[in-house]
């Protein structure tokens, strides 16, 4: 006996949504990458952070639109699959020059994603519509995710940067590569982050009463959730006041989002009762 | 409009998608002979992580999951998702085959390792659990799928309870635990032992360091990435089984060409550009 | 590897004991929050018309969710180490931080299943909300401090090349998935099904009639936490501190033989020992217990 999954019409469409969520992860990145650059310091780095939690954002809604179909397993193999591809296609794109790696990023995340979902759709013979054109989204969702979780933890998302250490805090000198984003596989971290981040959403609203607005703000709410550790792992990679910038973002965006969440968990239930019995519905 | 959802999974194989995969693995396997200059290390390690993913994928397939009726007695199986199963073995066997690996053992002894570590953690589960089912809950095992066990030959109809599909861990479906850590474990090892070569050979000059230094990069890296495919190859071997099955004598695993054949190219794929991360 | 095989026994030792604690942690926590297969009828019982009290915590999966709170106790106690903070305060830092993002997680799933309900008339709870989560997180805390620093142990002392993150993730993944696959089912069948009769599995017809009204009073969470106290758990912190425990020492102790075919051997012995108590237990079942019909017969 499995839970019936209503597929609510209304709401945003997945196609704004997609867009709208895609456009948002690049232009954080970029901001936080550019004006690092141009003031030549770390405190842009929670630019990532937000473009990590638009990313996540935009994930819910594809895996509501993947899962509403009833694929068989359940909703978290999705977030596994959004990684493990995303993963490939954020280490080749760090290769490039920091303009040119998100474009890099998502070309061949589209390319792997494409692919993955032809797999699942036509040779696995899963044969539901939105397989192809999901897979090819949480791809470059979860690729974009972990390119700005590594710009919020170390400032940026060049493999060069990403396997050295060179800051040295308190005069002390910090590890050459074995301490390094991806030496320390604190991009370990980032990876899981991110794949539970992007299916609690959906895997936590869904039910006969599922609202989309619920869904999206806690998919903000996990955001701004998973940012919190990576800007407390920040402060091996970063300069204090970029780690108190990030963490001071990072907590006032979940306090604001976590109420939110709370106030329309309030409004959708059918009862808030504190310390009160089982009220058993008519006829049972 | 209400959709139910349905345990999805045509049955058979679409000639067509299979063909193109096949294309698919081929044109990368000939792009990379050119690309890296024949049958070099780099050429050696693709084939080592394509071969790794199809292993996990055929290994998943072995691996008795009952899903959410498991917990509650009414069809045999572990009652956990297939693909993280699957992945805890496969990951634990990747630990002992790093060991190996990290002690300079060769590429057949630490595949080996890793390989029994991952069947080793799925025989404790596995006996765990039927003891578990024997001793806690008072529940003989029974599988739903079979009128005899195939190794054992016990019966059994007679030992599932009314109304359920059957409980427990039937020694078929043990054996099959077994067999799918350990394909599981040594999947994942090869691609990681891959890898971790591709990438000790290749960083040095990419980061102008010494071979030393660069080690725990490309341990690091050598590790998400054999994750990071265990878990494509994983999931997509879970879609072919539509979430549970009991083992190799579940009528399921019949189906299992179709995975190995969507592993074998989405492994390539992945392979290659994890590849290209340090030979680009 | 270690230069002192004696050294390497006794942190092997410690380890496996650390892994036992972790696990039993790990299933008392996972029943008190109901997370995994059984937390299905949790979700399931409104829609059949049974109103609950029980956390209904719809975080994925055992195994991946316990791969993201180990590996992010791990990584964050990475983090501290690397600025040189004392390794206890790090690994305990982590793994509070690593516990409150558990914490957040278990309420907005339980207020998040509770709400989408709304149609079967399940209120949302809030007094379970405020006493169970607190309960969770302390039981969430035991083992990934325990796991954490198991893994800590594993790099800093037996040499093991994996960073300390990815260790993190990787046992972490593998507690989930041996606590999960131990306890659920004592949890599932025997808890929330105490009605049923024992010794048989739940009829397909009785799904989700899980039992609200408890020993006294109406049910909630802690109720099957203790239960699961008494044997899911210990059972659960077994199986996980043999895996951890049998895997390292093979490995320890073995390796330098036969180049590594040592600790091979060692590990098919161990599989086959297995194999044998697991034949043995099913064939005592069989006997035992005897069949519910005829051989021949079509009771169904």
């Amino acid at each position: 006996m499995t839970v019936k999954v209503e597929k609510i019409e209304g709401g945003t469409p997945h196609n704004t949504i997609m867009w709208a969520g895609l456009l948002a992860t690049l232009v954080c990145i970029y901001l936080g990458a550019g004006l690092n650059t141009m003031f030549n310091a770390f405190t842009f780095s929670f630019f990532g952070g937000l473009a990590a939690v638009a990313a996540i954002i935009w994930g819910s809604d594809t895996i509501k639109t993947l899962c509403s179909y009833g694929i068989g397993t359940g909703v978290p193999s999705v977030g596994m699959i959004s990684l493990g591809s995303g993963v490939i296609a954020m280490l080749i794109a760090t290769r490039f020059s920091w303009y040119l790696a998100p474009i890099v990023l998502v070309i061949v995340a589209v390319i792997i994603g494409a692919i993955i979902g032809y797999m699942a759709n036509d040779v696995i013979m899963m044969k539901i519509p939105v397989m192809r054109s999901s897979m090819t989204e949480v791809a470059v969702i979860g690729g974009l995710m972990l390119m700005g979780f590594a710009q919020m933890a170390t400032s940026s998302y060049s493999l060069v940067h990403l396997v050295s250490t060179q800051t040295s805090l308190l005069g002390l000198p910090v590890a050459g590569y074995g301490g390094s984003f991806i030496g320390a596989s604190i991009i370990t971290v980032a990876f899981i982050l991110g794949a539970i981040a992007v299916q609690h959403p959906f895997n936590a609203t869904l039910g006969p009463s599922w609202q989309q607005d619920r869904m999206l703000m806690l998919a903000a709410e996990c955001g701004f959730l998973s940012i919190i550790p990576v800007a407390f792992m920040s402060i091996a990679y970063l300069s204090v006041p970029a780690v108190i910038v990030s963490i001071v973002v990072s907590v006032a965006g979940w306090f604001y989002t976590y109420y939110q969440y709370l106030c329309l968990s309030k409004r959708d239930a059918a009862a808030w009762l504190d310390a009160k019995p089982i009220r058993e519905p008519e006829g049972h | 409009m209400t959709v139910t959802p349905k345990p999805t999974g045509g049955v058979g194989m679409n000639p067509v998608a299979n063909a193109l995969s096949i294309v698919l693995l081929i044109a990368i396997i000939g792009a990379a002979w050119i690309l890296f200059g024949g049958y070099t290390l780099v050429f050696k390690a693709l084939i080592a992580v394509i071969l790794g993913g199809a292993l996990v994928g055929f290994g998943v397939h072995f691996v008795p999951v009952g899903g959410a009726p498991a917990a509650m007695g009414q069809s045999p199986g572990i009652a956990t998702g297939v693909a993280m199963l699957a992945a805890g073995a496969g990951l634990a066997g990747l630990f002992g085959g790093a060991f190996a690996a990290h002690a300079k053992l060769g590429l057949v002894t630490s595949v080996v390792a890793g390989g029994i570590g991952g069947a080793l953690m799925m025989a404790i589960t596995c006996l765990f659990v039927t003891l578990i089912y024997t001793y806690g809950m008072g529940i003989p095992s029974a599988s739903g799928k079979v009128k005899v066990d195939p190794i054992t030959g016990d019966t059994q109809a007679e030992y599932k309870s009314q109304g359920t599909e059957g409980h427990g861990l039937p020694f078929s479906s043990f054996a099959g635990g077994v067999i799918g850590g350990f394909l599981g474990g040594l999947g994942g090892t090869l691609i990681y032992y891959a890898l971790l070569k591709v990438y000790e050979a290749k960083l040095p000059a990419l980061l102008s360091a010494s071979a030393s230094a660069v080690v725990p990069v490309a341990v690091s890296l050598a590790g998400i990435f054999a994750i990071g495919m265990f878990l494509v190859n994983a999931v997509l071997a879970a879609y072919n089984i539509t979430g549970t099955t009991e083992g190799f004598h579940d009528p399921k695993f019949a189906r299992f060409p179709r995975a190995i054949i969507a592993t074998l190219a989405a492994s390539a794929v992945c392979g290659i550009v994890a590849i290209l991360v340090a030979a680009l | 590897m270690v230069e002192n095989i004696v050294i390497g026994i006794g942190i092997t030792a410690f380890a496996g004991a650390l892994a036992s604690v972790a696990g039993a942690a790990e299933d008392v926590e996972s029943d008190i929050g109901s997370q995994g297969d059984p937390n299905s009828q949790v979700q399931l019982a409104p829609q059949m018309g049974y109103v609950h009290r029980i956390f209904n915590k719809a975080i994925s999966g055992e195994p991946p969710a316990w791969g993201l709170w180990v590996a992010l106790g791990a990584g964050l106690a990475a983090a501290f180490l690397q600025v040189n903070v004392n390794p206890i305060l790090a690994l305990a830092l982590g793994c509070v931080i690593a516990t409150l993002v558990q914490g957040v997680y278990a309420t907005t799933a339980y207020l998040g299943r509770m709400a989408s309900l709304a149609k079967f008339g399940q209120p949302v709870y809030i007094d379970i909300l405020k006493s169970m989560t607190t309960v969770t997180m302390a039981h969430a805390f035991i083992a990934i401090f325990t796991s954490v620093t198991m893994c800590y142990l594993m790099n800093a002392a037996l040499g093991h090349p994996f960073p300390l993150a990815l260790l993190g993730l990787i046992w972490g993944i593998a507690l989930g998935a041996a606590g999960s696959a131990t306890g659920n089912p004592i949890y599932g069948k025997e808890r929330q099904y105490q009605s049923q009769k024992f010794g048989a599995g739940v009829p397909v017809a009785a799904s989700g009639t899980i039992v609200r009204y408890a020993e006294a009073g109406e049910r909630n969470s802690l109720d099957n936490g203790w239960f699961a106290a008494k044997l899911g758990g210990p059972w659960s912190g077994i199986c996980f501190g043999l895996i951890v425990f049998l895997e390292l020492w093979r490995t320890v102790l073995f390796e330098p033989f036969w180049a590594g075919w040592g600790a091979i051997f060692v590990g098919l012995i161990l599989i086959l020992i297995f194999t044998f108590i697991d034949r043995y237990a099913e064939v005592w079942a069989r006997e035992t217990f005897g069949p519910y019909a005829k051989p021949e017969g079509a009771a169904k």
